[in-house]
């Protein structure tokens, strides 16, 4: 079993990659196209005070990008993993409490966002999702090691150490 | 993409700091126009009877005293904005040509270029003294979001029902004279916390959503209480 594992390990790990930033990269290159739309998203969470969620509302598609196109290529992958994974969970954080304050907007995740009408709300799908991509770096974060990725000693399987 | 494998293996991070670098750069290359862009130009060029105090809308009976004020934030593009303005425009009209209400119209441009094209039109159109028609007209026309409809060439074939042509109209539209006028409209949406078209305020206080967007008697019972 163990065995079987540090054969299918770093397979995994390139699944959880591509899987975790490509959701990262298309979800900031939809938004960079329209930073107005983008930052309505951040504002309609209600949350941050209004210029604070303006400016993030224009510069969070790129760091998606940047941390998206990094996990598909491998690099620096512990350290992407855990970036990727704590915005997943800032996001589930922010959803939650629209949720809870019954706030009726689109997350906003892959460009969108903004009021929705009551009743059309996402909320559950969007932190199940949110959740499993977490689930996704945490497994990165702890075996960043992975196939075809850039990061050096990829080709040996215990490398935690060297990574960063 | 995820192809390239470390050929050295082992010690060297080489190829791979290099890729960190490039990636960062391109990101980076793509940030900084997006932030210049969406910079406010307080001298930026501003079509006729757009005030500046406010928050660069177009604005009707700017000096009539102790009417209600109705603001709206609309996009061109957005479809709930054209029901709105299916229902209620006949009526604003009224109010603005029988001075019974001072109106601001803020056009937004989040929906994305063909929104910006159209908010900048309008303002060439308010040049020639047709702001709501042309306003009226183009919701009339409005085609699915960004399928590519709204052209320069589009915008003045259709003012010509308007009985717009005039060459300055023209150059207004194909040279998008003001589009920083239409990042400060945008901007000013964006300060005053506008997250959804169409967004109506009378007197400073937001019209209930649920209600006087979708009917005209509930609409004008909201201006009337004011």
């Amino acid at each position: 079993m163990k065995e079987k594992f540090t054969i299918w390990q770093p397979w995994l790990g390139l699944l959880a990659r591509l899987i975790l930033g490509g959701v990262l990269f298309i979800a900031g290159y939809l938004k960079i196209g329209t930073p107005d739309k983008s930052q309505m998203a951040v504002r309609a969470y209600e949350i941050l005070p209004n210029s604070i969620a303006n400016t993030l509302g224009l510069v969070l598609p790129f760091i998606e990008i940047l941390i998206g196109a990094l996990l598909i290529l491998g690099s620096l992958t512990r350290a992407m993993a855990a970036l990727g994974g704590f915005t997943m969970l800032i996001f589930i954080i922010a959803i939650s409490q629209a949720w809870a304050r019954g706030l009726n907007i689109d997350c906003g995740c892959f460009g969108g966002g903004g009021a929705v009408e009551p009743g059309q709300t996402k909320y559950l799908q969007e932190i199940l999702r949110d959740a499993g991509l977490v689930f996704l770096a945490a497994y990165l974060f702890r075996y960043p090691s992975t196939k075809f990725s850039l990061d050096k000693n990829q080709v040996t399987h215990n490398s935690q150490e060297d990574v960063e | 993409m995820a192809q390239a494998k470390n050929p050295a293996g082992g010690k060297d991070n080489f190829t791979r700091n290099l890729v960190i670098a490039v990636v960062l750069g391109v990101v980076l290359i793509m940030l900084v126009p997006t932030l210049i862009s969406k910079k406010s130009n307080t001298n930026a060029a501003i079509p006729s009877s757009v005030s500046v105090e406010d928050g660069y809308g177009m604005v009707f009976n700017k000096d009539v005293k102790d009417v209600p004020f109705i603001e709206i934030y609309e996009d061109f593009q957005c479809p709930a904005c054209q029901r709105f303005e299916g229902i209620t425009s006949e009526y604003i009209e009224d109010l603005i040509n029988t001075k019974k209400a001072k109106v601001a119209y803020h056009m937004l441009s989040f929906l994305g270029a063909e929104s910006q094209l159209a908010a900048n039109a309008a303002g060439c159109a308010a040049d020639q003294g047709k702001f709501l028609q042309f306003h009226k007209l183009l919701y009339a026309n409005q085609p699915p979001e960004n399928s590519g409809a709204w052209t320069s060439s589009y915008f003045t074939t259709l003012s010509l029902g308007l009985g717009i042509s005039d060459n300055a109209y023209d150059k207004c539209i194909a040279n998008n004279e003001y589009k920083d006028w239409v990042v400060n409209v945008a901007n000013e949406g964006a300060k005053r916390n506008i997250n959804s078209t169409p967004t109506v305020f009378i007197n400073g206080k937001e019209v209930d959503r649920n209600k006087a967007y979708n009917s005209l008697a509930e609409f004008m019972l909201a201006v009337s209480k004011a």
